[in-house]
């Protein structure tokens, strides 16, 4: 008999018992003085307090990034990170990119082609000739 | 992030009085989860088609629930946390009896464990088992990640050794199939070069597409029993 590694109790589905957002944390970085932060200065008072009052799962950071374009960036629970240069955009144009931030996986983008992954076995199982109805010539 | 759920749920007071190291228990914390992403809907939910949304919470009942948990939070420890009310009403109830052989076979089909279905969204079939994940090939407007689909539209069902079929669609009676929305993916950006003969101008066109992505919660068969009772 071959020597069989430890199998998995169970493996991580989300959004099948309990559902977690993938994003865990969006940082806003903002310059004072630069003109390309215009919109996320704006975006910063106007529109942050209603973005992180609707999504309290996530974690909001601030801070400055003097004499450096606005940048948003987001953690995901796999441990990666995105960023989204959001120079010169206007505020509305920010939420999108932050609503694309906290919607996203984490994973890199990937081209998929199929559009079902399951990792369940065969409902049906595979179809053997030797068992089932005797077909006869 | 289960973890700071947690402690933001401590902060507020809801386990003050559970020592910071025992965990609330298990059944909490997708209640907890769904009532958090469900306060932040700012998209209407008009837009979504009727059919699909079946057991999500609305923006105004979400906002209704929210308080009502914190309140008796305690308290609801121990009994099991109340489901919340769907807000869209039963799809469309038929209300023609169910077929005799139907009633005859369903337990048949009902008593195997693990069943497949093909579920259509927007006319297109997806064959689906229950924990897939499931890349629609379009972006589904105002649905939010966190959010519950019923999706009522089968074609087959079926076990091992039983397959239901509809004509065209199986009675949405007869089966129940929710699916959770997870996020929205994009794809690599693809760029696709166009040219003309004789000319040397060459265009680049950019596209780059976002696909919903949902989870299926959900599929298991209704007995005759549960369909009348």
């Amino acid at each position: 008999m071959p020597v069989q590694g430890l199998r998995a109790v169970s493996t991580a589905r989300n959004g099948v018992g309990a559902f977690i957002l993938q994003c865990k944390r969006l940082d806003f970085h903002y310059c004072d003085w630069a003109g390309s932060s215009r919109g996320m200065n704006a975006f910063l008072k106007n529109t942050l307090p209603a973005f992180a009052r609707a999504n309290p799962q996530v974690e909001i950071n601030v801070s400055p990034r003097p004499r450096k374009h606005p940048v948003i960036k987001g953690t995901y629970i796999n441990g990666r990170e995105k960023a989204v240069c959001v120079r010169n955009l206007e505020k509305e144009q920010i939420l999108k990119k932050a609503e694309l931030l906290r919607d996203a996986s984490g994973e890199q983008l990937k081209r998929v082609t199929k559009p079902i992954s399951s990792t369940n076995e065969s409902v049906r199982g595979i179809w053997s000739p030797y068992h089932g109805d005797s077909h006869t010539l | 992030m289960l973890s700071r759920t947690i402690k933001r749920s401590a902060l507020e007071g809801r386990w003050l009085s559970a020592p910071s190291s025992v965990l609330p228990p298990v059944f909490l914390f997708p209640q907890r989860a769904r009532l958090f992403n469900s306060t932040s809907s700012i998209v209407d939910e008009n837009t979504v088609p009727e059919p699909l949304k079946r057991s999500g919470i609305s923006t105004s009942d979400a906002k209704n629930t929210v308080p009502h948990t914190q309140k008796d939070g305690a308290t609801s420890a121990s009994s099991s946390p109340p489901l919340p009310t769907p807000t869209s009403h039963n799809p469309s109830v038929p209300t023609t009896p169910i077929a005799d052989s139907v009633r005859e076979l369903l337990p048949l089909l009902s008593a195997q464990t693990s069943h497949y279905a093909t579920v259509h969204i927007h006319a297109r079939p997806y064959l689906i088992t229950a924990g897939d994940t499931l890349r629609l090939p379009f972006l589904m407007k105002g649905v939010q990640p966190g959010d519950v689909l019923r999706l009522n539209r089968a074609t087959n069902i079926g076990s091992r050794d039983y397959t239901l079929q509809g004509a065209p669609y199986i009675d949405e009676r007869l089966f129940e199939c929710r699916a959770r929305v997870v996020g929205t993916e994009s794809e690599p950006l693809r760029i696709k070069e166009k040219t003309k003969r004789r000319q040397r101008r060459v265009k680049t066109v950019k596209s780059k597409h976002r696909f919903t992505i949902l989870k299926i919660s959900d599929l298991n068969v209704k007995t005759v029993e549960e369909i009348e009772g």
